[in-house]
């Protein structure tokens, strides 16, 4: 390192060191800068996000990887999201709502699917009884369970993490008796015809694992938050509110510096007492709160190692690590309504079942089931006249590409995006193929250059019952290994998704301002 | 849904108490699990490898040859320098470049360059660049004068989104080449036939004089040998020609039509700045979509001054830049018409940089206060960095006294 780099070093005490700039680091660290807690905010990338960011590709600027934003709401009824937004940090950015849930099909002929869902309970249950004639009693039960779940998680939280027994066992019981089981499993018990099932489950790729293994309490409150409050998009891509929050901490004088990777959170007797960065720089602080998961903290970042306790190795190592991405982003030279677009999202599955399909993830071929979007469905200006953004997303075990040589690599992004766009094509009609004018191919590796998460997984621990909201919410304190550290975004307590990462680090810093009061009480 | 409803729901998985008793169960079996689990680090992640593999932050090289093309351009080889931690070269798609990393009388620049060689001989353990002399240019004439065999270079992983795709482009390319622009255009015919893809190249390649051609030999070979993937239109705008079976004048609409059947083609670009504004001009006889004509990113635009929209009130003036780097703030000074980037380069202030031409965004800034002029033409900033006041130090100009906040260097 030369001496001019060197003396562009920090070697300043800060209070608390956010690690990474994704959706969670930036709401920690705009929660603390307006606490007026001195918080230094690190990104080993040169812009805001993580994944939630954009990129410029001719004339288009693509979404990289939010499909919709839940917890967002419209007055009166904002969720949690839209209030810390608005209310908690008055960020400078617009949002726009998805006019409908998404339209399904399944490739099967014989499962006959082919279903476009709206947003709102009513409209929902109303929608599968057109569909699935005698099915509205059995699905508003459901959803009547959905919303208990979604009710108690909030009464929970509100609770700080200590709820009432007695209120939980009286108000909230079907949430207790079903917080042991997967989604599957809790639907099976309802009498739902098939066909409703999946219309019902149809979300579970947002999650990752199959519906027989995702806990039912996160795949229920996702469900209920998007029936009852609809979900959006930002108007600049991700990259739009994320700046906004960049914008926001500076102003509330907080520090962030990009192209600096955390190296070493280094750590004494048990305590954090030090970040190391990829600069040289050296900083004292007590306190750190990261947006990069326990995986890489645990396996790479805590120093020296024997400061690392073995049940930390012990608990990732347990845990199922999530499937990665894989996106095709195509800047189309025609517009949405010449090209016969007609809704914003579209699930495309050659199997309704969710195991045969997450099955099919850990193999080098296209999946059996994407998610595709249009922007300009909900953003139409978007892109300029004549054009559109349109994307598909599929999931893989990142193990399948750990194989991959280079030589082959570009070649083979080619052909599962001309696999993904064929089957998109055959399912809905909808000609892309000769109106490609920008095209770019995401793949595991793309996630791991551009964020370093861990073989390039874009979500976080798989949810299955036992490492679902309830149990992590439940073992959380004990399961802070090391003093001063919590973390936050899609590996954190919460689970992923945007609207919790974005949760999860207003959660990390509230509790880091709790330990800030008790070690000050102490000295 | 009011709370008369709540009360008829009685939910039953297993039934009424061995649900409970499930619920009561779920952290003793969450402890179990990890008591159960190995607590072996992990100590490997193939996916990141490979990916840092595809894109080093750094690639050290050291130079194996120098071939003088032309009487003004050499073709630099480099392998992997071992000594500096490179064991091997990125793998790379024809067409992209390397940005060089370099100190030039105590200036530290990084320049982009189109790779020439191939993504198969970067496998073998070389790159090409082919460098053409610039009058008076700050790198090259260095070059020219210092640069020899053992050389040490530092460059950055391939870059660039000029290539061949084949799910956007015609299965026949047509190559528009001026000058040294022709470096990506010979990696990609390699390519072609190196790795056997079912593609046409038809080059079409303009210099000034018969002399000035680089690649003759090579690329007649090439067309001689697989005459069905690659054909070579030379287009000389000298007086007086001798070469064999060239065109003469400049790369016309007309003399396009000759060869090529435009609306089954896609055309790359890669040339001088003139080349571009001339090319595109003929290419407009035959209504392409834009889908069709690519070029490569154009660096760092020359005599900024004559563009049309550049504030010529201020062509003259300097300026101060107060800047924010890490730890530091320094004022510097800047003139109207030389970019931010060259700036911090000439105040030994670097931020990260690679394209030089807007699109990497790997310079990415905040301008805090002041007033910049961003060149249109190499304007890739996001919609919200727009609004929000980041830019591009190196497609952007000042206009005013600025202060600004720069990243440090990768």
């Amino acid at each position: 390192m030369s001496e001019n780099n060197l003396s562009q070093s920090f070697s300043e005490t800060y209070d608390v060191v956010v690690i990474g700039a994704g959706n969670g680091g930036l709401t920690a660290a705009t929660q603390l800068a307006k606490e007026g807690v001195k918080v230094l905010l690190l990104e080993q990338h040169n812009l805001p996000g993580g994944f939630a960011t954009s990129f410029v590709r001719g004339r288009f600027e693509f979404e990289p990887t939010m499909h919709v934003l839940a917890a967002y709401g419209k007055p009166p009824n904002l969720g949690p999201v839209r209030k810390m937004f608005e209310e908690d940090f008055k960020i400078d950015a617009e949002f726009y709502p998805v006019p409908e849930a998404f339209r399904a099909i399944s490739l099967n002929p014989d499962d006959n699917f082919n279903v476009v869902m709206p947003f709102g309970v009513e409209e929902t249950i109303n929608k599968i009884e057109e569909e699935v004639p005698g099915s509205k009693e059995s699905v508003t039960k459901f959803i009547r369970l959905c919303k208990e779940a979604a009710d108690a998680i909030m009464y929970i939280a509100d609770s700080e993490g200590n709820p009432d027994k007695k209120v939980l066992m009286k108000e909230y019981s079907n949430f207790l008796k079903t917080a042991p089981y997967s989604v599957g499993r809790v639907i099976d018990t309802f009498d739902i015809p098939e066909k409703a099932k999946s219309i019902l489950t149809a979300y579970w790729v947002y999650l990752g694992p199959p519906v027989s293994r995702t806990g039912f309490t996160i795949y229920s409150t996702m469900l209920y938050s998007l029936l009852s409050q609809g979900a959006y998009i930002p108007k600049y891509r991700s990259h739009g509110y994320t700046s906004a929050f960049d914008i926001k901490i500076r102003e509330l004088g907080g520090k962030i510096e990009y192209n600096t990777k955390a190296e070493r959170i280094l750590v004494e007797n048990g305590k954090v007492i030090g970040v190391e960065t990829s600069k040289g720089d050296k900083i004292k602080t007590n306190f750190v709160i990261s947006n990069a998961s326990p995986t890489l903290v645990y396996n790479k970042l805590i120093y020296p190692k024997e400061e690392v306790p073995e049940i930390a190795y012990k608990q990732v190592n347990a845990r199922t690590h999530g499937t990665s991405g894989f996106v095709v982003y195509l800047g189309l030279d025609a517009s949405a309504e010449e090209l016969g677009f007609k809704e914003y999202s579209y699930f495309v599955f050659d199997t309704l079942d969710s195991e045969e399909a997450y099955e099919s993830f850990g193999k080098l071929e296209a999946p059996k089931a994407q998610a595709s979007m249009c922007l300009n469905l909900t953003i139409p200006d978007c892109s300029p006249p004549g054009t559109c953004i349109f994307s598909i997303t599929t999931l893989f075990r990142p193990e399948v590409w750990e194989d991959v040589k280079e030589e082959d690599y570009f070649k083979l992004k080619t052909k599962i995006a001309d696999q993904l766009i064929a089957k998109f094509e055959k399912a809905t009609g909808i000609s892309v193929r000769d109106h490609i004018e920008e095209i770019e191919i995401a793949t595991p590796q793309t996630w791991a250059r551009y964020t370093g998460t861990y073989k390039g997984i874009i979500y976080g621990y798989e949810p299955d019952p036992w490492d679902s909201l309830i149990p992590r919410m439940m073992t959380m304190e004990e399961e802070f290994y090391i003093e001063g550290l919590k973390f936050c975004g899609g590996f954190s307590f919460q689970s992923h998704g945007y609207s919790t990462s974005l949760v999860s680090g207003q959660i990390a810093a509230f509790l880091t301002l709790l330990d800030m009061e008790k070690k000050g009480e102490e000295e | 849904m009011n709370g008369e409803d709540k009360k008829e729901l009685k939910v039953k998985i297993k039934g009424g108490i061995r649900d409970l008793i499930a619920f009561a169960k779920l952290v003793p079996k969450r402890r179990k699990r990890f008591q159960r689990a190995s607590s072996e680090p992990i100590t490997s992640d193939p996916i990141n490898e490979f990916a840092n593999k595809l894109h080093p932050k750094k690639q050290h090289l050291i130079i194996d040859e120098i071939r003088d093309e032309t009487k003004s351009t050499k073709t630099i080889k480099a392998v992997p320098d071992l000594d500096s931690g490179t064991n091997s070269l990125a793998y790379f798609r024809p067409g992209q470049y390397l940005s060089l990393k370099v100190e030039v009388n105590g200036v530290r620049i990084t320049r982009p360059y189109s790779i020439s060689s191939s993504p198969t001989d970067a496998l073998k353990g070389f790159y090409e660049i082919t460098i053409r002399k610039v009058e008076d240019g700050f790198l090259t004439t260095n070059i020219w004068d210092k640069w020899k065999v053992g050389k040490k270079i530092t460059c950055s992983d391939p870059e660039g989104f000029f290539y061949y795709e084949p799910l956007r482009d015609k299965n026949h390319i047509v190559a528009i080449a001026g000058g040294s622009g022709i470096a990506p255009f010979r990696s990609m015919a390699k390519e072609i036939i190196e790795t056997n893809i079912d593609v046409k190249l038809t080059l079409i390649y303009g210099s000034a004089d018969e002399e000035d051609i680089i690649f003759y030999e090579e690329f007649k070979e090439l067309e001689k040998t697989y005459p069905n993937k690659i054909k070579v239109v030379i287009v000389l705008s000298c007086d007086e020609v001798n070469l064999e079976g060239c065109e003469t004048g400049f790369i016309t609409a007309n003399l396009i039509k000759k060869y090529i059947d435009a609306n089954e083609c896609s055309f790359f670009i890669c040339g001088p700045q003139i080349m571009y504004d001339f090319v595109e001009n003929q290419l407009k006889e035959f209504n392409l979509p834009p889908k069709r004509i690519r070029r490569e990113a154009y660096g760092e635009v020359k005599e900024i001054i004559n563009l049309s929209g550049f504030p010529k009130e201020v062509a003259d003036n300097a300026f101060k830049i107060k800047v924010h780097i890490g730890s530091l703030i320094e004022e510097i000074p800047a003139k109207a018409s030389e970019t931010i980037l060259v700036a911090l380069e000439k105040a030994n202030l670097n931020p990260p940089s690679s394209c030089r031409s807007g699109e990497c965004g790997f310079c990415r800034s905040l301008l805090i206060s002041g007033k910049i002029y961003v060149n249109p033409i190499s304007d890739w900033r996001r919609a919200a960095d727009k609004k929000f006041n980041f830019f591009h130090p190196c497609s952007s100009y000042p206009v005013s006294d600025l202060e600004i906040k720069i990243p440090r260097t990768r």
